[in-house]
């Protein structure tokens, strides 16, 4: 049965300069499954991300991503069970997304998601000639396109649709669905709670610490809003 | 596409030209006045600009590639001093055995120039900009001090010293000096070449790049230790020449776009034609006092350099 989960983090832990950012957080997803990470500003979402990437050391717990420990093994070797894209991405030169098509391993699937995410319009222009939110878009196509193959994988994705128009924002949630029918697991840390209700389970985050877990609607819900973010929603209309 | 195979070209042809320009160039300035024996006699001085070209282009290029920002250059984060100083420190502790074994000085060089680039990666190499150029600022004084300092206390290697510090050494070229740091040259820029792919996903960020399946650590480690080894060997054939890892770069940038795989040979064909003309253009404008390869290119470079700060901030 456990072999059923493509992620199985238990007991995490970070530490980061002797302060404890992640506290015993543990997270099993299974293929075909979207996660959203939830939490304040600050609560530990990037870092609990990073944390399953492999990219921050942990300092408790065990980690497997589609069979292995992405902190274990070689860069090389860990991008070929997960993919990671950072919240702002920043680009030093100004790449043509030509140029970037010749640098992503798997240049066609870097053109087919420009396309899917509606960036067909400015395939000739350079990074720093698009908007903020084109640019996060063009680096989430950049990390989608290293994946060869979804089955079985972890996509690990730091607010995909932070600063996207609403356009984009559902091209996103319809991405991460399909990625997910092909039987990947997608882990979100997200300030969106839109996208949030749209995965099939959610992580309440707060200093460091799983505070519920469950569906969007078990989880979301008036009082643990409350409680986390001390707001009242009722106040929100949006949110309801 | 066509625009970047027309760049290459153009830039071989100026290339091919300044050779033939370079070879004919003799102490009456320019022309084909001289004999062919005269020719023979000035290859290793045009070798060993091209040379030193090649390594100051592509090591600009991967060092900038490396710190992500335009304004690394070897010689302004005080890698050509490093590799100058362990020169002098070898010619100061042991004058009588630096000439005895041709690795001898280019190894003392690499040590320089390793050294300097080890505390800028500690200390410099994950801040602002300020803090890496600062960083290569104080190493720049402290390392130019230093061979100031043995220069002044070893009357033999002292004329040889300043001369290094003048970038003024592409003079003495002679095969048997020139052959040893121009193979290393040429060695440093092949493998650099190899880091092209890792370099364009280290411009995401160091994260990103991780993230991307680049191991960051071990190509930062390759990229310094062979910018190391471009710098230490150009030193051993000009002297300090600064400007150069900082244009051919920023040019090839404007001409071919930022794609390393194209930026790092073109920045050497840029470095190569732009050493070889200052070397010619010192040398032949007025042969009877002529000007060392450094100054030149600290004449035309200053005011790019210039330029390019101005032009960023716009």
């Amino acid at each position: 049965m456990s072999n059923a989960f493509v992620i199985r983090a238990l007991g995490l832990g970070v530490e980061l300069n002797g302060r404890r950012v992640i506290d015993g957080v543990s997270l099993c997803a299974a293929g075909g499954t979207l996660t959203a990470i939830v939490g304040p500003n600050g609560a530990g979402k990037t870092t609990l991300l990073r944390a399953l990437a492999g990219l921050t050391p942990r300092t408790d717990g065990t980690l497997m991503i589609a069979g292995a420990d992405p902190a274990q093994i070689g860069a090389a070797e860990a991008v070929k069970t997960r993919v990671y894209c950072a919240q702002r991405p920043a680009c030093a030169w100004n790449y043509p997304l030509t140029d970037l098509a010749n640098i992503t391993s798997r240049p066609e699937a870097f053109a087919d998601w420009l396309v899917k995410l509606n960036l067909e319009e400015v395939i000739d222009r350079r990074l720093a000639e698009l908007s903020g939110g084109e640019q996060k878009a063009v680096h989430l196509a950049f990390a989608l396109s290293q994946l060869a193959e979804p089955f079985g994988h972890a996509i690990l994705l730091d607010e995909p649709t932070d600063s996207l128009d609403l356009r984009r924002q559902s091209a996103v949630r319809l991405a991460l669905r399909g990625l997910a029918q092909s039987g990947a697991v997608c882990v979100i840390a997200t300030h969106d709670f839109e996208l949030a209700r749209h995965c099939d389970r959610v992580l309440v985050l707060a200093e460091g610490r799983l505070i519920a877990e469950g569906t969007p609607a078990d989880t979301l819900t008036p009082t643990v809003i409350r409680e986390v973010w001390g707001v009242d929603l009722t106040a929100i209309p949006s949110s309801r | 596409m066509k625009s970047r195979v027309a760049a290459f070209t153009f830039v071989a042809l100026i290339l091919a030209a300044l050779i033939a320009v370079a070879l004919a160039t003799g102490p009456k300035g320019f022309g084909w006045g001289d004999s062919n024996g005269l020719m023979l006699l000035r290859t290793p001085r045009v070798l060993a600009a091209l040379a030193a070209g090649l390594a100051l282009g592509i090591g600009g290029a991967a060092q900038q590639g490396v710190f992500r920002n335009p304004l690394a250059d070897p010689g302004l984060t005080g890698v050509f001093g490093g590799a100058l100083f362990g020169i002098a420190i070898l010619l100061g502790l042991a004058p009588d055995i630096a000439w005895q074994k041709s690795w001898l000085i280019p190894a003392a060089a690499f040590g320089g120039a390793l050294t300097v680039s080890a505390v800028l990666v500690t200390i410099g190499g994950h801040g602002s900009t300020a803090r890496l150029l600062l960083t290569g600022l104080g190493l720049n004084a402290f390392t130019a001090a230093g061979t100031l300092v043995i220069a002044a206390r070893s009357g033999e290697s002292r004329e040889l010293l300043t001369n290094g510090a003048y970038g003024d050494w592409l003079g003495m070229a002679t095969i048997e000096l020139t052959w040893f740091p121009a193979l290393l040259c040429l060695l440093a820029a092949l493998l650099l070449l190899t880091l092209a792919r890792s370099l364009d996903l280290l411009s995401f960020g160091e994260d990103a790049a991780k993230g991307f399946g680049c191991d960051v650590p071990s190509v930062r480690r390759r990229a310094v230790l062979l910018t190391a080894l471009a710098a230490a060997a150009a030193t051993c054939l000009v002297g300090q020449v600064a400007f150069i890892g900082l244009l051919a770069p920023h040019l090839a940038r404007t001409l071919i776009g930022p794609r390393h795989a194209l930026v790092l040979p073109f920045s050497g064909l840029l470095g190569a034609a732009l050493l070889l003309g200052a070397d010619t253009l010192g040398r032949g404008l007025w042969p009877q006092l002529p000007l060392s390869a450094a100054a030149v290119t600290a004449i035309l470079g200053a005011p790019v350099f210039i330029w390019i700060a101005k032009s960023r901030h716009e």
